[in-house]
């Protein structure tokens, strides 16, 4: 391990996503290589198709690059086995799915207490944590509602509170604000800046709207599974 | 994951689908039902009949005649002569119909001296009303309380100490009316081996009444067990095929093979309801790893690991087998209570009236050797044969402690080891494949 992977939060060494069915083959992604360091609060900005899903997917350890290294806290993650990377993201990571993702069986709270179902505390302690988060995020009044009975708004800050509720490292988020109306994107977004400004915790975020890429320090452009460029703001 | 979070995961999971999570435990509640029903019935009959054969005494050896001659004092002082006899008591059986009343109830008469029926059933025996008959042939019975308070007329008597009940007797093709006198009612210990409708009379009043001179059968007392087998072997070389002769550790030999062997048909039928219950588990619950398949990739990436979805999955099934299990622990209890209830109300209408002339009486070792008469209601022997509405039931099932413990370990077993595979597929997933399913 050198010394330059381990002092980047994020850091993605020329990956690229195969995918093969049949004869059609998609390359997803290509050679795509970039660094975050600690704190940084990066967008990824593309057309529909251009991998960005993909991407993040790869970032988060739940797909596997077809080639190269993603490293995350200097930690290279292509070697893990399955159980390993899951305690990693356990600790270490925290989704926003463009799909939420929420468990339908379980209500607002429990689905954002979710993650840690591992740590050594208390259930109630658990579902306060959550419910606090779910309240910062304007939803203390829907706690106990399954996501069958939440809009698609309250749904996906659902999502955003799971995603924040283990005191992440790096938080992933596809299109966190794609669902919501400007006035609770803009606290989304006024969130996730404050969280980053910390130094501590280091955002990636696909965003469809130009006016959201305003909260961050890096902006990658990605068309076709390639980047494009990389604008540092 | 913790155990709480388990029960959580879980208990949403299941009550989530609620109907097909019901259904799966009734299937394990069958299963289980049916293994305490049939053990603890099972045990609850050989129970029984160990009580009954240990009552009769362990020393007791039957000589039943096959022939229509019989047996005389002639046989009775040759048994008493040889080596190791404490006592030969002969008996005169046979059957009759008693009317009294409406009621028209086929029953055994037994002749027995006064003595030896001491000997022979102590205080199995209590006299209710009236009192002892005396030995000699002046016709004088004791009958049963079953006879005297029929449940068929709602428990009420309508035989009473003093006025003679009329008995009808058929021998060969003819049906002979008489009437006995009462000397008594008696209470017989609910018992297989004692029928419940039985007459006892003196020797001589019941050879009178059936018309024999003869005996056909004799009990003989061994004077310790040990020498109940070479005894027992000695008379049959007497008697060659003239007589069945048996003794109450054949007995007891016989009914322990006989229901080992029902025991064992009966739990290999248990067994196939309980594979039937597994294969449904496993179907269950490899259609629930289908639904939640999108649901097993959240919780992947979310961080849990394959022992942890694993453990969620094979919980469930536990918990089913466990809920099944106790459940049908109780349901199976009161089966077999149940069924018991039933048996013993079922004997009572309809049990002694097969009684036959020749095997049918209470002591006669019937033609067909030992096993015969375990079968039916038709030998004194008969577990259906012998109950009483009106007593308790002639058995009362036995449900131990092991019995209760090994049901509710095998239903979680079967349901466990249904669920592993499933649990397994499960635990087995990528995040992203689980995550794309819909
Ligand atoms: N499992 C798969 N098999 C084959 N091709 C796939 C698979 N998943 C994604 N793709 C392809 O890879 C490309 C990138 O998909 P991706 O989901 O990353 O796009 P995206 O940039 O997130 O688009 P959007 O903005 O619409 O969400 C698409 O062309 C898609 O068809
Ligand atoms: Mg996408």
């Amino acid at each position: 391990m050198t010394k330059s992977n381990t002092s980047f939060a994020v850091k993605a060494d020329n990956i690229s996503k195969i995918y093969k069915s049949g004869n059609i083959t998609v390359n997803a992604l290509q050679n795509i290589s970039f660094t975050l360091k600690k704190g940084d609060f990066a967008a990824i900005v593309g057309p529909s198709g251009s991998g960005k899903s993909t991407l993040m997917n790869v970032l988060g350890t739940i797909d596997k690059p077809s080639h190269g290294e993603i490293y995350i806290d200097g930690i290279p993650t292509a070697k893990m086995n399955g159980d390993e990377l899951a305690e990693f993201r356990n600790k270490k990571l925290g989704f926003v799915f463009q799909a939420f993702n929420l468990i339908t069986g379980l209500d607002a709270a429990h689905n954002v207490a979710l993650p840690l179902f591992n740590m050594p505390v208390s259930e109630s302690e658990r579902l306060d944590r959550a419910a606090k988060l779910l309240e910062r995020l304007g939803l203390g009044h829907r706690l106990k509602q399954k996501p069958t009975q939440l809009s698609g708004g309250e749904q996906q800050r659902v999502a955003v509170a799971r995603a924040l509720v283990n005191n992440p490292s790096l938080i992933l988020a596809d299109e966190p604000t794609g669902n919501l109306d400007t006035k609770s994107g803009e606290e989304v977004m006024k969130l996730f800046r404050e969280i980053s400004s910390t130094g501590n915790v280091t955002l990636v975020m696909v965003t469809h709207n130009p006016d959201t890429t305003k909260y961050c320090d890096k902006i990658i452009y990605i068309k076709d599974g390639k980047m494009e460029k990389e604008v540092v703001q | 994951m913790n155990y709480k979070d388990l029960v959580w995961l879980s208990y949403t999971d299941l009550s989530e689908k609620k109907v097909r999570a019901i259904l799966t435990v009734i299937m394990v509640v069958i299963g289980v039902a049916s293994i305490v029903a049939l053990v603890s019935l099972t045990e609850g009959i050989s129970a029984s009949i160990q009580t009954e054969l240990s009552a009769l005494g362990p020393t007791t050896i039957i000589i039943t005649s096959t022939s229509s001659t019989g047996f005389t004092l002639a046989d009775t002082s040759q048994i008493s002569a040889l080596p190791n006899v404490s006592a030969v008591i002969p008996i005169v059986s046979g059957s009759a119909t008693v009317i009294a009343g409406s009621e028209n109830v086929s029953s055994t008469i037994d002749g027995v001296s006064p003595q030896d029926l001491d000997t022979l059933l102590g205080q199995n025996v209590s006299i209710l009303q009236g009192s002892m008959y005396a030995d000699g042939p002046s016709p004088a019975a004791l009958f049963s309380k079953p006879l005297a308070f029929p449940s068929t007329s709602g428990g009420v008597q309508n035989i009473f100490v003093g006025s003679p009940v009329k008995v009808e007797i058929q021998s060969g093709r003819t049906v002979q009316n008489t009437e006995i006198p009462v000397s008594g009612i008696i209470n017989v210990t609910s018992s297989p081996l004692i029928p419940q409708d039985i007459v006892l009379m003196s020797l001589s009043a019941a050879q009178l009444l059936l018309h024999r001179n003869s005996f056909n059968v004799i009990l003989v007392k061994a004077k310790n067990t040990s020498s109940v087998t070479p005894l027992s072997n000695l008379i049959t070389q007497i008697y060659g095929n003239r007589a069945n002769v048996i003794n109450t550790q054949q007995i007891a030999a016989t009914a322990a093979t006989i229901i080992g062997a029902i025991t064992d048909l009966l739990v290999v039928i248990a067994g196939i309801s309980l594979l039937v219950a597994a294969i449904g588990i496993m179907n269950v619950m490899l259609m629930s790893v289908m639904e939640r398949t999108h649901e097993i990739g959240i919780m992947k990436s979310l961080g849990f690991r394959n022992k942890d979805i694993l453990t969620l999955f094979l919980f469930q099934a536990l918990l089913v087998g466990f809920v099944g299990g106790v459940i049908g622990i109780g349901v199976g209890t009161g089966a077999s209570y149940g069924l018991a209830a039933l048996s013993s109300h079922a004997s009572s209408t309809s049990g002694s009236g097969a009684a036959g002339t020749g095997g049918g009486s209470t002591f006669a070792a019937g033609g067909g050797g030992g096993g015969a008469r375990f079968g039916g209601g038709g030998g004194s022997f008969g577990g259906g044969g012998g109950g009483s509405s009106s007593g308790p039931p002639s058995f009362t099932p036995v449900l131990s402690i092991s019995t209760i413990l090994s049901a509710l370990f095998v239903a979680m077993f079967v349901s466990g080891a249904a669920g592993l595979y499933p649990a397994w597929r499960a635990s087995k997933m990528e995040p992203i494949d689980a995550l794309r399913v819909l």
